[in-house]
């Protein structure tokens, strides 16, 4: 299905820009309720075919990531005092049509009710910018069950999940080793490891075959569809519409505005390096959290001297990463956790930590393979973990040992929005393209890193109680310096002074510009957030669609 | 505390700023087709693209030491240094010269220790003596890195010959995998769920 093809002189209804897994949503339900849709996406239109088990392409050459070697250099700096240089990793996502949804590893944690008024039931918290989000899990209870069955998740409902309007469309994929023994130790100390929900099907549904677990699953691309992207549950429906006109390889600079301050057109530079221009009635900025405040930010003029659509001055604040722990146990029967999907259970015990620890925080445990990809380049590069030497014959010893026979405990867990961690424009460092590079300053919050240990300690009494022969355990003291998750960087709120988009996900400021993906979201989540972006971008597309028909934008 | 490859991640790279001249879609037709000619030149007995002769004999001296033979293959025989000649001459300038550098002073402490020409030249104690030497520095990351890469690449980056390093590990490239995986989830199911 080769889409429609629209004159970029004339204004189309919409122009969305990105289509990961919110961008991705909002185009395809926006054509198919009849908008004239253009959608800016700066990587390639992959299909199954083109994915292979190539690690050292996807993790070293970053085919799908990008980095500097590709002409799209990131800086970092913990604090505003520092100069940031140019790392490797910074914030981390899939440029290809689906973005990251391409090559998550598709844990689809729904939010629970506390999530949304977190604040007002715990008490803000003093030098952060801690608050309750402007809707409530009821409001988007109808899209994550949307979500479930047009996207397609495997799950099974557990007692304290929160409550759903419908079961999920697939049951819960087979049980990992690793898995089986994060709930044999969560069972030896009175907790409950419970199926994880994951957007990777378990069986057929939607014309989409089951998983076939060949274990190359976070990072990498899937070969058979069974992981629920963007790119196979939406793209191909908006193609379908006729409304709809797939633009790749293109990569967005500004956003213009008229005399009267609304969008009017986005400015990209094609394929062959031309810079063009689509004239739209409104913009969907749906970039990531990293990438649309970068271009809010480039987007600035004499009306907008601060950015576009940043009268609040939030556009870029309250970056939050999700913290993260690692505990990895050796154990005598060969695991095998390298196969299937990264997740199987999920321990929701420590969902809100007891206030009474004295700090902010909460997360889930899941059992995984050692190295997050759980393949053989990686796990070799990362021996020996648990300690000994990284060469000669006691490490290949290793080798021989670690890949089969570990599991690990990970927790995900909670960050906190602050002023000081934010996504900024780099004053030296440009891309290919001539843009400021994203500079990301973040230094995670001491509540943030209690939390991260709290994990790492339950995790491994839970690896004791499991039975593991040997223990390590990790989590970034020293504060994060990359993540995958870019969140809370124009959040959505009431109060224009506080906050970029509305409830409706629509620009305080200009009237005709949405945002939607991670930035929208006020709170962090538990260190699972696509399913909520997903879920938010079904609900801003309906009432966008309901904006325009009552010719409200 | 990080895990060890991401700060070795890190240090390799974190200070290049150059901007690279091409954008590389996915898996890079053109270095998987220079991998694959490395892969087809290997197994042809053919030379080495990049590498000279003694460097590449140095190089794969100090890989299998890293990872040694013993009843299996080591990095030698798996093909690490044909990996690095593919991949160092993709956009890897600052690497290649990390080693080049490297290998020069591991010479020279060649000389000086053990009044030896080259690092090959060495028993396989001498060697591993001069490595524990080094074994902090840039070069001697960059070198594992490259060797253990080579040992678990995909074999068309001509590295991981035969699959020996799938075999070292236990790992086999399959497409589609059933359950049960393992031992505990297989023991598991033998229970019922308990």
């Amino acid at each position: 299905m080769a889409g429609a093809s629209f004159p970029t002189r004339e204004a189309v209804d919409f122009v969305v820009v990105g289509s990961g897994a919110a961008g991705g949503v909002v185009a395809k339900e926006l054509a198919e309720a009849g908008h004239s849709v253009v959608q800016l996406e700066q990587g390639p239109h992959l299909q199954a075919a083109d994915f292979r088990h190539d690690e050292w392409g996807t993790f070293n050459n970053h085919d799908l990531t990008w980095s500097h070697r590709q002409g799209h250099p990131q800086t970092f700096r913990k604090s505003a005092d520092e100069t940031a240089t140019v790392r490797d990793r910074v914030c981390n996502y899939a440029h290809n049509v689906g973005g990251s949804s391409l090559h998550f590893s598709g844990n689809f944690w729904r939010l629970r009710p506390i999530d949304f008024m977190e604040a007002s039931a715990r008490g803000t918290i003093a030098g952060t910018n801690f608050a309750d989000w402007p809707i409530r899990y009821e409001e988007l209870e109808p899209y994550y069950t949307r979500v479930d069955w047009e996207v397609g998740v495997s799950g099974l409902q557990g007692p304290w999940d929160p409550p759903r309007s419908r079961d999920y469309p697939c049951p819960p994929m087979p049980v990992k080793g690793s898995d089986v023994l994060l709930e044999r130790g969560a069972r030896a100390l009175g907790r409950t490891a419970y199926p994880a929900p994951v957007a990777i099907l378990s069986q057929p549904h939607n014309g989409r075959p089951g998983c076939i677990h060949c274990g190359f699953c976070l990072g990498f691309g899937c070969e058979v569809n069974a992981k629920s992207s963007s790119m196979i549950t939406m793209i191909p429906a908006a193609l379908a519409s006729g409304n709809y006109e797939l633009r790749t390889h293109c990569t967005v600079s500004r956003v213009e505005t008229d005399a009267s301050g609304r969008a009017s057109e986005v400015v990209y530079f094609g394929e062959d390096g031309a810079e063009q221009s689509q004239r739209a009635r409104a913009v969907v900025i749906c970039a990531n959290g990293a990438e649309t405040p970068r271009l809010l930010l480039m987007s600035e003029s004499p009306r907008h001297p601060d950015g576009l659509a940043n009268s609040s001055g939030f556009v870029g604040r309250n970056l939050m990463f999700n913290g993260y722990s690692e505990v990895t146990g050796l154990f005598p029967e060969p695991v095998n956790a390298w196969k299937s999907i990264p997740a199987t259970r999920v321990v929701h015990d420590w969902y809100e930590i007891d206030p009474a620890e004295g700090f902010y925080g909460g997360g889930g445990i899941d059992g995984r393979h050692p190295v997050r990809s759980g393949t053989p380049m990686e796990s070799a590069l990362a021996s020996s973990m648990l300690g000994g030497p990284t060469w000669g014959a006691e490490y290949k010893a290793r080798l021989r040992e670690e890949f089969n026979h570990t599991a690990a405990f990970d927790g995900h867990t909670t960050s906190l929005p602050l002023d000081s961690n934010n996504i900024t424009l780099d004053p030296e460092v440009r891309d290919k393209w001539g843009r400021p590079a994203i500079r990301c300053t973040y230094m995670d919050h001491p509540d943030d890193l209690a939390t991260m240990r709290f994990f790492m300690e339950r995790s491994v009494e839970m690896m004791e109680a499991a039975g593991a022969l040997q223990i390590h355990a990790t989590y970034p003291e020293d504060g994060q310096t990359n993540s995958s998750h870019m969140l809370g960087t124009c959040r959505m709120g009431d109060d224009p002074a506080t906050s970029v988009i509305d409830r409706h996900h629509r620009s305080h400021d200009v009237p005709n510009l949405f945002l939607c993906d991670g930035s929208s979201l006020v709170t962090s989540s538990r260190g699972q957030p696509t399913m909520t972006i997903m879920a938010l971008a079904f609900r801003a597309a309906e009432h966008i669609d309901r904006f325009a028909r009552s010719n409200e934008i | 505390m990080r895990r060890h490859i991401l700060s070795r991640r890190a240090l390799l790279r974190s200070t290049l700023e150059a901007l690279p001249r091409s954008a590389i879609a996915l898996s890079m037709p053109a270095i998987l087709a220079a991998c694959s000619r490395a892969g087809q030149n290997q197994l042809d007995g053919i030379g080495l693209q990049l590498l000279g002769g003694e460097e590449a004999e140095e190089f794969a001296a100090i890989a299998d030491r890293i990872i040694p033979p013993d009843n299996t293959p080591g990095a030698r025989e798996a093909g690490a240094v044909h990996f690095m000649d593919a991949v160092l001459g993709d956009q890897r300038e600052r690497e290649l010269q990390i080693l080049r550098d490297g290998l020069e002073e591991l010479q020279n402490r060649a000389n000086a220790e053990f009044q030896a020409a080259s690092f090959s030249a060495l028993n396989a104690k001498q060697q591993d003596q001069l490595l524990r030497e080094i074994e902090n520095t840039d070069f001697f990351a960059t070198i594992r890195y490259l060797t253990v890469a080579g040992m678990f690449a995909l074999p068309e980056y001509g590295g991981n010959r035969d699959g020996v390093g799938n075999e070292l590990i236990g790992y086999e490239p399959r497409s589609v995998w059933q359950p049960p995986f393992g031992f505990y989830d297989e023991d598991y199911m033998n229970r019922g769920g308990q």
